[in-house]
């Protein structure tokens, strides 16, 4: 008797405790996700009080016969791809690395994880300046000190060094979400295992395979899961660095915000949500299949 | 082997151990390196061609000009954005003590669902949701104002509250509670005595992850605001950036003080929680 009572009041307080947030993230995200499929039928003008136009898959079909739109999208992929890839090894070398004791350890973790902390703007501030054409210290240091080359890139100016040094940022910056993940997963592993390991006559290569990478594998995954995401909607890293990169990020805010075509970046909204909805499913595809190798 | 030669190896591979750190924390900490010793540089010798490392001539000019408003505009954005951030991630932090509170501990139908729900909202990055949240922030006539921004900044940083700290209640052993409840204390006071206090870490980390995401937004600010007198920290130092007396000393200086209450925030909020610092879920 008691018990079912209390089961009702349960989910009484349930819903009255879950009100405020499913309310708010009803209205301002789920509402307008499904608003970005109906507003990608409209010509729709900046100003709200306007009316809209209905004009049926015209977004789509422009978005998906421009050149510009293949371009972003491949450069998107190749960004991703790499970011992913670069932090995600970086991550766990510099856990496996830190996995030891050793003096100043902690010290040397929170300057690690410094770059991830800090805001977006004020380590682009920092690179901007570091990668200036005129008076940048690594200019300075690569034609001068160590002429490694002679004419520097343009680096900002340039879209190939400008690519390159987006990626180099990103890793930089994010790699630390790695590091943190993997730490904490690897300091959970018993070193019975590894020893176990060593008596069987394991090199390192092997105690990783056979001890580490099974132990890491989940946190691997949603590590790289999350990253993916993550680097595949980027804007704001790329679009303060430079304007020479257009990513789909980018693509996506300028045609709302520069071309005031909202139409076309609902359109564009729906293609990269379809999209990423691929690729996370490919992610876990390949995982399972790993598994069960 | 001897053990004299086996002591040389060990040692050697430690000093390659320290080597190898010692580089990958130079890597890390070289564009911080630079910004700080160019906020101590005086402007003419942040333009010079030969770049020195440290200043020849030290100066806190910079970190002196910033904070006068007549010629930086930075305090009015400081203003903003602790007024944004502090108001959102109070706000956020509040509900999702709620929200988790209901999905770690009580029983009701859909619960299950909703938990998974959350998870998806990773895939509605916020760069997705810019044209219909654009349409509906100017559709209530919140264009241009920063009430704007706290609600869209509540909303984002909601889900992967309620996620992470979904995951802390779930290490409060529930005999904690039932005896609660034998001492005749009510739901609601078993959130606020018990609940809370337990895992005061947990939620000041939540906090800080709701207010550094506030802190760092470019994108919604950008789109939400025209006039400079609501810019936070993020638009309004980029709006500086194409200025003609655009001062690279002053931006460092600014650089450095936008960074400073995150990162010392991030470090309370670390030292608090005891052991493994790194549980807690996903952040962004």
């Amino acid at each position: 008797m008691g018990k079912v009572k209390r089961e009702i009041s349960d989910s009484k307080l349930a819903f009255i405790l879950l009100l405020p947030s499913g309310l708010l993230i009803l209205m301002l995200i789920g509402y307008p996700m499904l608003s970005n499929f109906y507003i990608s039928f409209f010509e729709q003008p900046i100003n709200p009080n306007l009316p809209a136009d209905f004009i049926g898959f015209q977004n789509f079909t422009e978005t998906l016969t421009d050149p510009e739109f293949y371009k972003s999208l491949g450069l998107t992929l190749l960004y991703t791809v790499l970011v992913v890839a670069g932090s995600t090894y970086l991550g766990l070398y510099v856990a496996i690395l830190f996995n030891r004791p050793f003096r100043f350890r902690k010290l040397a973790r929170s300057l690690i994880i410094l770059s991830y902390v800090t805001p977006s703007i004020s380590l682009i501030f920092g690179w901007k300046y570091m990668f200036n054409n005129g008076y940048g210290i690594i200019n300075y240091i690569g034609r001068d000190v160590l002429h490694i080359f002679d004419t520097p890139p343009l680096w900002f100016d340039d879209p190939t060094s400008s690519f390159v040094l987006v990626v180099l940022f990103a890793i930089w910056r994010y790699f630390p979400y790695a590091f943190i993940a993997f730490l904490a997963i690897l300091q959970t592993i018993s070193p019975t295992l590894y020893e176990a390991a060593e008596m069987d006559g394991a090199n390192i290569w092997q105690k990783f395979k056979v001890v580490t990478l099974p132990a890491i594998m989940p946190v691997m995954m949603t590590v790289i899961t999350l990253r993916t995401i993550w680097m595949f909607y980027m804007f704001e890293d790329v679009y303060l660095l430079t304007n020479k990169v257009n990513v789909l990020g980018i693509y996506l805010y300028e045609t709302a915000f520069a071309f005031n075509d909202l139409g076309k970046a609902s359109a564009i909204s729906v293609l990269l949500f379809l999209i990423i909805c691929t690729l996370i499913i490919v992610i876990r595809k390949r995982v399972d299949l790993n598994a069960s190798s | 082997m001897p053990a004299v030669s086996m002591r040389t190896t060990k040692r050697v591979k430690r000093a390659f151990f320290y080597l190898g750190m010692l580089v990958i924390l130079g890597i890390c900490l070289f564009p911080f390196f630079i910004m700080l010793m160019t906020s101590f540089k005086s402007s003419r010798e942040a333009i010079a061609t030969n770049p020195t490392f440290l200043p020849k001539d030290w100066t806190l000019q910079h970190f002196v000009d910033i904070f006068n408003p007549s010629i930086f505009p930075y305090l009015t954005y400081l203003q903003n954005s602790f007024m944004v951030s502090l108001t959102a991630s109070t706000i956020s932090v509040g509900f999702a003590i709620f929200g988790a509170y209901a999905l770690s501990r009580l029983n009701f139908r859909g619960r299950l669902q909703i938990n998974a729900s959350f998870y998806t909202v990773y895939m509605f990055s916020g760069i997705l949701l810019i044209v219909p949240l654009f349409k509906i922030i100017s559709g209530l006539g919140l264009y241009d104002t920063r009430t704007s921004l706290i609600i869209v900044m509540i909303v984002q940083t909601l889900p992967t509250a309620i996620l992470m700290l979904n995951s802390y209640f779930e290490t409060i052993p529930k005999d904690l509670e039932e005896a609660a409840k034998i001492d005749g204390l009510n739901r609601v006071k078993i959130i606020f005595y018990i609940i809370i206090p337990l895992s005061f870490a947990g939620i000041v980390s939540v906090f800080v992850y709701c207010f550094m995401v506030a802190w760092n937004d470019f994108l919604f600010a950008s789109i939400f605001f025209s006039s400079s007198e609501n810019f936070t920290l993020p638009v309004g130092l980029y709006s500086l950036f194409s200025t003609p007396d655009y001062i690279w000393g002053r931006m460092m200086a600014a650089s450095i003080v936008t960074a400073l209450p995150v990162v010392i925030m991030y470090a309370i909020s670390e030292s608090l929680i005891k052991g493994n610092v790194t549980d807690g879920g996903v952040k962004g």
